[in-house]
């Protein structure tokens, strides 16, 4: 706190005493005394306690807060009795004609005399301040681990984030080797063109970095190269449709949370049956809110997906959770005709949109 | 047959170029060079027609050589730059680069460049029969685009655009066989744009003349515009009257 600040509240208060004295004053017959004496005297009093407090608290603060009880009021004994007779020895040279209605007395005599009035109160007055200190410094601690621990929260919040976009990558890159691996023999063309659209998936993951919300619009870009190179491994027997409401385009979404769904959907919708199916991926607007639905024809929820999701959908969920806390929704049903829809929903937020650097015209 | 070199100092991309242009019935690869000055006197010894362009390369880079022939004065190769980096797009548009492709490539993507090679080497035989119009048009209006989707670079001629809609702050670009998501306007696309091959139909919609077949009158008296591939857009009365002259006219 700002020194003026602490010893002028604390002036406030001997005024404050000043006025009650004033008015008892004013009630009795036999005891008849200036406001303005009784101001300065109750003021400089209070103001040489401010004074003191502010020294000691600056001086001693952080050994009054991390003292043990016992040893704390040992010290404080001998430390409070030297306050409150320093307090007093300046207070009486401050007002050599005080006390009022005496004959004058040398220095010593008066201070003898006030001592003996106002030493208990003196040690109160001292007593409680040395206890709110106290206080004061405990609340301060107990602050200041809170908004440890909260950063901390944070920051294991944005290391698990990381961590499961990490097991995300490798997860589906070494699957899709293992298709190019397994095409270069039997088809080298497709072999290329998986390969190039692989590289173009992970371009687009480099650029992206370690952000961890991105448009919309990127997310579909994304899950588009996804779709064509499953769509060169089921020979073109799912079709796929992706409907964006166009005001979508730029509400921000966590990256790389299609791509398990839709993963989830070629495992296991379509590669245990031969049969053509379809896929959709569909972004709506809810209010405040931003749904994205993904459905399959297929087989249906088997009894063993229910409970046990598999990686890839966990990944999703635990991601929406650590993003959005209780504001977001997860759920994964089963529709009449084997359809399996997996539904989230998040609150909308929009990122800040920004012009692509690279687009340009040329008139050559 | 077109002629062809390949710049790159990997042995292995060139093997695999040579590999992917064996597929090419009228590309002939005449020459291969590992650097930059290998590719000079390649070029003044052979004049290639065409030459693909590696970026990164030991000594001088693949845009310094293209800058370079340009300002040579003799008539410069077609180039498609082929990189593993998408950063120096921009420097390739700028130096009037075919196609920028990203490697690795699959045959595809290399074919559509070559496409555009065999276009262009058309329209320079055309126009250079035609010596009237030897000093070509100046047109303030863009011919081709540069952007980015789903990984790629795309450096489109404008005239492979079919329509263009708009969807809240982006355009989405249709060309034959794919759609690109681009953050631009409609107004600020249209201003682009040759107003005599494209036409505003709708406050949402862009199409290009060369792609439409017909316009037609709905039975509810809306009017809608059919492009060859059997595609309907939707069109406002407003922009009725000017589509009929300029169809006449085509």
């Amino acid at each position: 706190m700002h020194p003026l600040i602490f010893v002028t509240s604390w002036v406030l208060l001997g005024t404050m005493f000043a006025l009650q004295d004033w008015v008892l004053a004013t009630r009795s017959s036999n005891y008849h005394v200036g406001l303005v004496l009784l101001i300065k005297a109750w003021g400089v009093q209070y103001f040489i306690w401010g004074f003191i407090f502010w020294v000691a608290w600056n001086l001693l603060g952080q050994r009054i807060r991390r003292t043990e009880l016992l040893p704390l009021v040992v010290a404080g004994i001998p430390i409070s009795l030297l306050c409150c007779i320093l307090e007093e020895m300046i207070w009486v040279a401050c007002f050599p004609r005080l006390p009022l209605n005496r004959p004058p007395m040398p220095y010593w005599e008066r201070l003898w005399f006030n001592l003996d009035a106002e030493l208990v109160d003196n040690l109160v007055i001292f007593w409680c301040t040395f206890a709110l200190f106290r206080g004061i410094g405990h609340y301060q601690q107990l602050r200041e681990k809170e908004e440890a621990a909260a950063e901390l929260r944070t920051q294991l919040a944005h290391a698990q984030v990381h961590a499961l976009r990490m097991q995300l990558n490798p997860h589906f890159l070494f699957n899709t080797m293992n298709s190019i691996s397994s095409l270069i023999q039997i088809d080298p063309a497709s072999a290329d063109a998986v390969l190039e659209q692989l590289s173009s998936l992970l371009r687009m993951t480099l650029e992206r970095g370690e952000v961890q919300l991105i448009p919309l619009n990127e997310e579909i870009q994304f899950t588009e190269l996804y779709l064509a190179m499953q769509d060169l491994r089921f020979s073109g027997r799912i079709r796929q449709e992706i409907s964006v409401e166009p005001e979508l385009h730029d509400a921000l979404v966590p990256a790389m949370i299609l791509q398990p769904l839709v993963e989830n959907a070629y495992t296991h919708g379509f590669s245990k049956t031969d049969r053509e199916g379809w896929l959709t991926i569909s972004a709506k607007r809810q209010e405040t809110r931003l749904q994205v639905r993904v459905s399959n024809s297929g087989l249906g929820l088997l009894p063993r997906t229910v409970d046990r999701t598999g990686l890839g959908l966990d990944n999703v969920r635990r991601r929406l959770l650590l993003h959005y806390g209780e504001e977001q929704s997860f759920s994964i049903e089963e529709l009449s005709g084997h359809i399996v829809r997996v539904t989230f929903a998040l609150p909308l937020s929009f990122g800040q949109p920004e012009l692509s650097p690279l687009t340009r015209y040329g008139v050559a | 047959m077109i002629h062809a070199i390949l710049t790159d100092d990997e042995a292995l991309a060139r093997a695999k170029l040579r590999q992917l242009l064996d597929d090419e019935q009228d590309i002939k690869i005449v020459g291969e060079a590992s650097n930059a000055d290998d590719t000079f006197s390649l070029v003044q010894a052979v004049k290639p027609q065409l030459i693909f362009l590696d970026i990164h390369m030991p000594g001088m880079d693949g845009l310094d050589i293209a800058a370079q022939l340009s300002s040579s004065g003799a008539p410069t190769p077609h180039i498609i730059f082929t990189t593993a980096h998408d950063q120096y797009a921009l420097r390739a548009f700028e130096v009037h680069a075919v196609d920028y492709l990203l490697k690795p490539f699959a045959s595809q993507r290399l074919a559509s460049a070559i496409e555009r090679v065999r276009k262009q080497i058309n329209l320079d035989a055309q126009s250079a029969g035609t010596a009237a119009n030897a000093a070509a048009p100046t047109t303030q209006y863009a011919r081709r685009i540069v952007f980015k989707s789903r990984g790629r670079i795309v450096f489109l001629p404008l005239s492979d655009i079919r329509w263009i809609s708009a969807e809240e702050n982006y355009v989405r670009i249709r060309t034959a066989n794919e759609t690109h998501l681009l953050r631009e306007t409609m107004a600020r696309l249209q201003e682009k744009l040759d107003p005599e091959i494209f036409l505003r139909i709708h406050r949402s919609s862009i199409v290009n003349l060369q792609f439409v077949r017909e316009v037609r009158t709905e039975p509810d008296g809306e009017y809608s515009v059919i492009l060859l591939s059997g595609e309907k857009l939707g069109m406002s009365r407003s922009y009725r009257a000017r589509i009929s002259d300029l169809l006449t006219n085509h």
